[in-house]
C-alpha cells in the first residue's frame, strides 16, 4: 500500500495542523503530523492505546506546547498559546476521564463553560449593576437551555459529582458546548458507555451536528460510534498518520488492520 | 566563621537530604521535617547531658566519643521513628487525596510536632557542653584544622557515604527509586509500596536526628529552631534541585557558604537579621527562574 | 400492689406528657418548613446580627464562673476577635474559593497596618500633611489623613502588594505556592522589623513599631451636625470600645457581603473552577493567572483593612504582631469551618479567635481550678497552636469540608431525596472517570439515563 495521501490543505478549512510534533524528553510522542479539519465537517482520530490521539488533541487545546510545527485555527496562528486564549478562539473539548467540577452544580459546570463569553467584572459583580444582573439572568437562561439540549434539566442543580456515569458525559459535552466553540474536540465519550447509551450519544452526536454550526473531532474506540458519525477518520499508530480516508475506505486499509490486529491478522 | 559555615553547610545538607527523599517518593513537602529535627535534637540533649551519658567537658575522650557516637545512633533511631510515626498518621491515609488536603496537613503536623517539643522541652534553648575541643589537629602552611572542624567532617561524610551505598546499590534503595518514579509500576513489580515510603521516611528522620547532634555541637536548639532551620534547609534542596541527592548536599554548601558570608562579614553585607530575607529571596528566584534547581532536569509540561 | 400500679399510672402519665411534647415540636417544625425557602434561611441571619450588634449591652451582664469557658470576651477582646475573623473571611477567599493554599496572609495584615502606620501617625516627621484627621493639633508633624480614607488607602496598597507577591507566586504549582507565600509571610515582617535603618531613613521605627496612631471618628461637624461622635477613644466609656466594636461589626459585614456577591458570579464561578480542576478550568475559558491574581487581591483587599483598623484600634503597629502562626492560625479558621463556606468560617473563626484571646486562658484556668491539683498545673494557652495544628489534621483526615459544609444545603437536599454521597468516604469520589464506572457508589439510588 502507498502512503497515504497528505490531505489537501484548503484555504477554507477550519483547522490546520502543519508538521506537528510532541517530544517528552526521549519519547516521540507526535511525529511530524499533517492534519486538516473542513468546517462542520465531522471527524475521527482512531488508532491503538499510545498513539498519540490525547497527546495531539492536548496539543491543539493548548495545554501541551508542541515540540515543532504549526496549528491555524479559523486563520489565526494558535500554536503554543495558553488553554484559555484556544478557547476563546473557539475550539472547545471534553475530556478522557471526565474533568467536571465535583463540587459545582449541573448549572454552574455549564456557567463555567460561558466564562470567556461573559463580561461580568468585579465591581459590577459586587455592586450588582443592572448589566451584570441581566448578563447573568441571560446566561443562566442559556446554561439551562443546553443543558436541556443535552438532556440534563432535570439534574441542573444536582452536583456534578453524584451524576450517573451518561449523565457526566453529557454535561461534559453540554459544558464544551457553553464555550461557543466553532470545534468541538470530544475525547473518547462514549467510554465506559453500555450500547444503549452509545446509541443515545450517537443521536445527540447528530442532533448537535444538525442544529449548530461547528466542526467536531472525535477521539474513539468504539468503531459503531466511529463509523455510524463520522465523514472522514484519520488513523495514527506511534504518533504518525497511517491512514486517512471515509470509514468505509479505513475499514479496508491493511495498514490499519495490521496497526490494531498485528502482522499476523493479515497475514 | 568558616567553622560555623561548615557545621551549619553539613547541618543543612542532611536535612535537605531528609526534605528531597520525602519529595522524591511522595512529592510532598514534609513541612514538619524541621521540626523533627528540633525534637529530636532536643532529645540528644538529654542523652548527652543529663541522666544517660553524663558527658561534661572534663569527661574522658573515650567517654565523650563512645558517648556521642551512641547519641549519634539514638538520635537517628529516634529522628526515624518519629518521622516515620508522622507518615503513618497523618499521610498515609491521604494518600489519594488531592494534594491540598496533604498539603494542610503537613503544616498542622509541623505545628504538632513543635508543641510536643514544647510540652517536653519548654521554651528555654538547651546546649550540650563543649566536648570538642577547638584545639588543632594540624597545621597546613598556616591554615589551622580545629577538630571541632574536623569532627564535622568526621561524623557527615561517612553518612553521606552510607546514603549513597544505601540508595544505589541496596535492594531497599532501588526500591525507593523505582517507587518515586512510578508508584503503580513499582507495585506491580512486586515492591511493597508501604513499607518502601515507610522506609523513605524513616531514613530522612534519621538523617534529621544524626544532624541535630552535630548542630548541637556547635548551637543550642530550641522548640522551634526547626521552623527556620527547616526552611533553609528546604531551600538548599530546591536550589540543588528537589529529588536530586547530591543537589541537595551541593545547595546545603552553597547555602551555608551564603549565610556565613552575610553574616560573618557585617561591614559590607546586611547582616544576621536579613538571614531569612535573603534565603527566602532566593528560594523564590529559584522557583521563579530555574526552578528545577541546579542540577535537576526540566520536567515534562502536561495535564 | 398498690405502689406498682401507681408507678405504672406515672409511667403512662411520663409517656403522655413526652409524646405531647413531641407533637408539639413536630408541629412546630412542620409550620418552620413550610415557610418560605428565603424566610428559612434569612433567620439565622437576622438573630446572629442582632445577638452580635446588641453585644455591647449584655455583655456585662453574663455570668463570669460559668463552667469551661467561664465567661464571654469582653467588649475589648471582642473587637480584636472580630479583626481576626475578618482576616478569615478575606483568606477564605483565597484559600476556601480559589484553592490557593496561602501560609503567608500575615502579610496583607502587615502591610495593612504599618500603611495605618505610615498614614495616621507622626512618623513621616519630616512632613506636615493634615487631610480629615480628626483631633490632631494641627502643629503635629507627620502625615495624618482620616482613619477611614486611610482604611480605604491600606486596602489598595495591601491588594497592590498582592498582585506584585502573585507575580513570581501564582504561577507555581500548590506545594511551591505554598512554601513561597510563607516565604513573603517571613519576608515583610522581617523588612518591617530592620526597616528603620535603610540606607539612614527610618521607614518602620524598628522594633519600636509605629506608635501612637491617630483614631478613627467623625469630626465636629459630623458631630454636630447629627451626632456622631468626634473622636472614638475620647468619648466616654464605655463607649469607645462599643463604637470600636460596631465599626468592626459593619466592615465584616461589608466583607461578608462582598464574598457573598463574588461567589455568585463569573469570577466566583472561575476561581472555585480553578480549586475544583485547574486544567479543566484552563480548557473552559478561564485565564488562570489573571484569575489566581484577583484572588489573591481581593483576599488581600480585607486583610490590610483588617491590619489597618487593628493598627488605629491599638494606635500602634508592632512588628511582634505579625508571625507565620498566625497565617496558620487564620488557615485554621478556614479549614474548621469548611472552605468556601462564608457560615462556616464565621463561626470557626470566631470560636477559634476566642480561644486565642481569652477561651484558652478560662479553660486552663478552670481546668486547674477545678480539675487538676495543684501540684500539677497546665498552662493551657502555651499549646494553643499544637491545638490549632491538632484541629487542622484531624479535619483533614476526617471532616475535610469543614464544620459548616459549603454545599450543605444543596447536600441535604440531596440526601433527602435518595442517601447522599455523605456516606462515601471523601477523598474517593473524584474516581467517576474510569472507563465502566457506571453508577458510582451511592447506595440504593435508582440507575437514571
Amino acid at each position: 500500500m502507498s502512503e497515504p495521501a497528505p490531505t489537501p490543505a484548503k484555504n477554507d478549512d477550519l483547522l490546520v495542523a502543519m508538521s506537528v510534533r510532541k517530544e517528552f524528553g526521549g519519547l516521540l510522542a507526535v511525529n511530524d503530523l499533517d492534519f486538516a479539519i473542513p468546517q462542520r465537517a465531522i471527524v475521527s482520530l482512531i488508532g491503538p492505546n499510545g498513539a498519540g490521539k490525547t497527546t495531539f488533541f492536548n496539543m491543539l487545546t493548548g495545554l501541551y506546547k508542541p515540540t515543532a510545527g504549526a496549528v491555524i485555527f479559523d486563520g489565526h496562528d494558535v500554536t503554543g498559546k495558553p488553554p484559555h486564549t484556544i478557547t476563546k478562539a473557539g475550539i472547545g473539548r471534553t475530556f478522557q476521564n471526565i474533568r467536571l467540577f465535583p463540587q459545582m452544580t449541573a448549572l454552574e459546570n455549564v456557567l463555567v463553560g460561558m466564562h470567556s463569553r461573559l463580561k461580568g467584572g468585579i465591581l459590577g459583580s459586587i455592586f450588582g449593576t443592572p448589566r451584570v444582573r441581566r448578563e447573568e439572568r441571560e446566561a443562566s437562561e442559556k446554561a439551562r437551555e443546553l443543558l436541556s439540549f443535552a438532556g440534563l434539566r432535570r439534574v441542573d442543580h444536582e452536583l456534578a459529582e453524584s451524576l450517573s456515569y451518561g449523565d457526566q458525559r453529557r454535561l461534559e459535552v453540554a459544558r464544551a458546548l457553553a464555550t461557543e466553540p466553532k470545534l468541538l474536540l470530544l475525547d473518547e465519550p462514549t467510554a465506559g458507555m453500555n450500547p444503549q447509551e452509545t446509541v443515545a450519544f450517537l443521536d445527540f452526536v447528530s442532533k448537535l451536528r444538525e442544529q449548530r454550526t461547528i466542526a467536531i473531532l472525535l477521539i474513539e474506540h468504539d468503531m459503531k460510534v466511529v463509523m455510524g458519525v463520522s465523514e472522514r477518520v484519520t488513523v495514527l499508530d506511534y504518533g504518525e498518520k497511517i491512514a486517512e480516508g471515509t470509514p468505509h475506505e479505513i475499514q479496508h486499509d491493511e495498514r490499519v488492520i495490521e496497526a490494531y490486529l498485528g502482522k499476523a491478522a493479515t497475514g | 566563621m568558616a567553622l560555623i559555615g561548615l557545621t551549619t553547610g553539613a547541618v543543612y545538607a542532611l536535612v535537605a537530604l531528609g526534605y528531597t527523599l520525602v519529595y522524591g517518593i511522595l512529592q510532598l513537602i514534609n513541612f514538619a521535617h524541621g521540626d523533627v529535627f528540633a525534637l529530636s535534637g532536643l532529645f540528644a540533649t538529654t542523652m548527652i547531658g543529663g541522666a544517660v551519658f553524663g558527658l561534661t567537658d572534663t569527661s574522658t575522650t573515650l567517654g565523650v566519643v563512645g558517648g556521642l557516637a551512641a547519641t549519634f545512633v539514638i538520635a537517628a533511631v529516634f529522628g526515624a521513628a518519629v518521622n516515620s510515626s508522622i507518615e503513618f498518621v497523618a499521610y498515609r491515609r491521604l494518600r489519594s487525596a488531592p494534594r491540598l488536603a496533604v498539603l494542610i496537613t503537613a503544616v498542622g503536623m509541623s505545628f504538632i510536632v513543635q508543641n510536643i517539643s514544647l510540652a517536653i522541652y519548654d521554651v528555654n534553648a538547651r546546649s550540650i557542653p563543649p566536648l570538642i575541643s577547638g584545639s588543632s589537629v594540624f597545621n597546613i602552611s598556616g591554615v589551622v584544622y580545629t577538630w571541632d572542624a574536623f569532627f564535622v567532617v568526621l561524623v557527615t561524610a561517612p553518612v553521606l557515604v552510607l546514603l549513597t551505598w544505601l540508595v544505589k546499590s541496596t535492594r531497599q534503595g532501588k526500591a525507593m527509586r523505582a517507587t518515586s518514579q512510578d508508584p503503580e509500576a513499582a507495585a506491580i513489580m512486586g515492591i511493597n509500596v508501604n513499607r518502601t515510603i515507610s522506609f523513605t521516611f524513616a531514613l530522612a528522620g534519621a538523617l534529621a536526628g544524626i544532624g541535630a547532634t552535630l548542630y548541637l555541637v556547635e548551637f543550642n536548639i530550641r522548640y522551634d529552631t526547626g521552623f527556620t532551620l527547616g526552611l533553609i534547609a528546604f531551600t538548599a534542596a530546591v536550589l540543588g534541585g528537589i529529588g536530586n541527592l547530591t543537589g541537595a548536599v551541593l545547595g546545603a554548601i552553597l547555602i551555608g557558604m551564603i549565610q556565613a558570608f552575610n553574616e560573618g562579614l557585617s561591614w559590607n553585607a546586611p547582616g544576621t537579621a536579613w538571614t531569612k530575607s535573603i534565603v527566602f529571596g532566593i528560594l523564590i528566584a529559584i522557583l521563579v527562574f530555574r526552578p528545577e534547581g541546579l542540577l535537576g532536569e526540566r520536567t515534562p509540561e502536561g495535564a | 400492689m398498690a405502689s406498682s400500679g401507681r408507678r405504672a399510672r406515672a409511667s403512662v402519665r411520663g409517656y403522655r406528657q413526652r409524646a405531647v411534647r413531641a407533637s408539639r415540636l413536630s408541629r412546630v417544625a412542620e409550620a418552620w418548613g413550610t415557610l418560605p425557602e428565603r424566610t428559612r434561611s434569612l433567620t439565622p441571619v437576622v438573630i446572629v446580627v442582632a445577638l452580635a450588634v446588641t453585644y455591647p449591652f449584655y455583655v456585662d451582664s453574663v455570668p463570669t464562673n460559668i463552667p469551661v469557658i467561664k465567661t464571654v470576651p469582653p467588649l475589648h477582646d471582642a473587637v480584636t476577635i472580630l479583626v481576626f475573623v475578618m482576616m478569615g473571611v478575606g483568606l477564605n477567599i483565597v484559600v476556601g474559593y480559589a484553592g490557593l493554599l496561602d501560609l503567608g496572609y500575615v502579610a496583607f495584615y502587615a502591610i495593612g497596618a504599618y500603611t495605618a502606620g505610615w498614614l495616621a501617625s507622626g512618623q513621616f516627621e519630616q512632613v506636615k500633611v493634615h487631610f480629615g484627621a480628626v483631633g490632631i493639633p494641627s502643629s503635629a508633624t507627620g502625615i495624618h489623613i482620616s482613619i477611614w480614607l486611610v482604611l480605604l488607602i491600606a486596602a489598595v496598597v495591601t491588594a497592590v502588594g498582592g498582585i506584585l507577591i502573585g507575580l513570581p507566586t501564582l504561577r507555581l504549582r500548590g506545594d511551591y505556592l505554598a512554601i513561597v507565600t510563607l516565604g513573603f509571610g517571613e519576608i515583610i515582617p522581617q523588612f518591617v522589623r530592620n526597616g528603620d535603618e535603610l540606607h539612614g531613613f527610618d521607614l518602620t521605627h524598628g522594633t519600636f513599631g509605629i506608635s501612637p496612631i491617630d483614631p478613627p471618628g467623625f469630626g465636629h461637624t459630623l458631630n454636630s451636625a447629627i451626632g456622631l461622635p468626634v473622636r472614638y477613644d475620647e468619648s466616654f466609656p464605655p463607649t469607645p470600645d462599643r463604637l470600636f466594636f460596631w465599626t468592626i461589626l459593619a466592615l465584616i459585614l461589608l466583607t461578608l457581603f462582598c464574598s457573598m456577591r463574588l461567589r455568585d458570579s463569573r469570577l466566583g464561578r472561575a476561581w472555585i473552577a480553578i480549586r475544583e480542576d485547574e486544567t479543566a478550568a484552563g480548557a473552559m475559558g478561564i485565564p488562570l493567572m489573571r484569575t489566581k491574581t484577583w484572588a489573591y487581591a481581593g483576599g488581600a483587599f480585607f486583610g490590610g483593612i483588617a491590619g489597618a483598623y487593628i493598627a488605629t484600634f491599638n494606635s500602634g503597629a508592632f512588628p511582634t504582631q505579625f508571625d507565620f502562626n498566625i497565617s496558620v492560625f487564620l488557615l485554621c479558621m478556614v479549614i474548621l469551618g469548611g472552605m468556601g463556606s462564608l457560615w462556616g468560617v464565621v463561626v470557626a473563626g470566631t470560636i477559634l479567635a476566642w480561644l486565642n484571646f481569652d477561651g484558652l486562658g478560662n479553660i486552663g484556668s478552670w481546668i486547674n481550678t477545678t480539675l487538676l491539683p495543684s501540684s500539677h498545673q497546665i498552662d493551657v494557652p502555651k499549646y494553643s497552636f499544637g491545638i490549632y495544628g491538632i484541629i487542622i489534621v484531624l479535619m483533614m483526615l476526617f471532616r475535610p469540608t469543614g464544620l459548616i459544609p459549603e454545599r450543605r444545603r444543596k447536600r441535604e437536599i440531596e440526601e433527602a431525596t435518595h442517601g447522599g454521597p455523605l456516606d462515601q468516604p471523601l477523598y474517593e469520589m473524584r474516581g467517576a472517570d474510569e472507563p465502566g464506572a457506571g453508577e458510582r457508589g451511592e447506595p440504593g439510588k435508582i440507575p437514571r439515563g
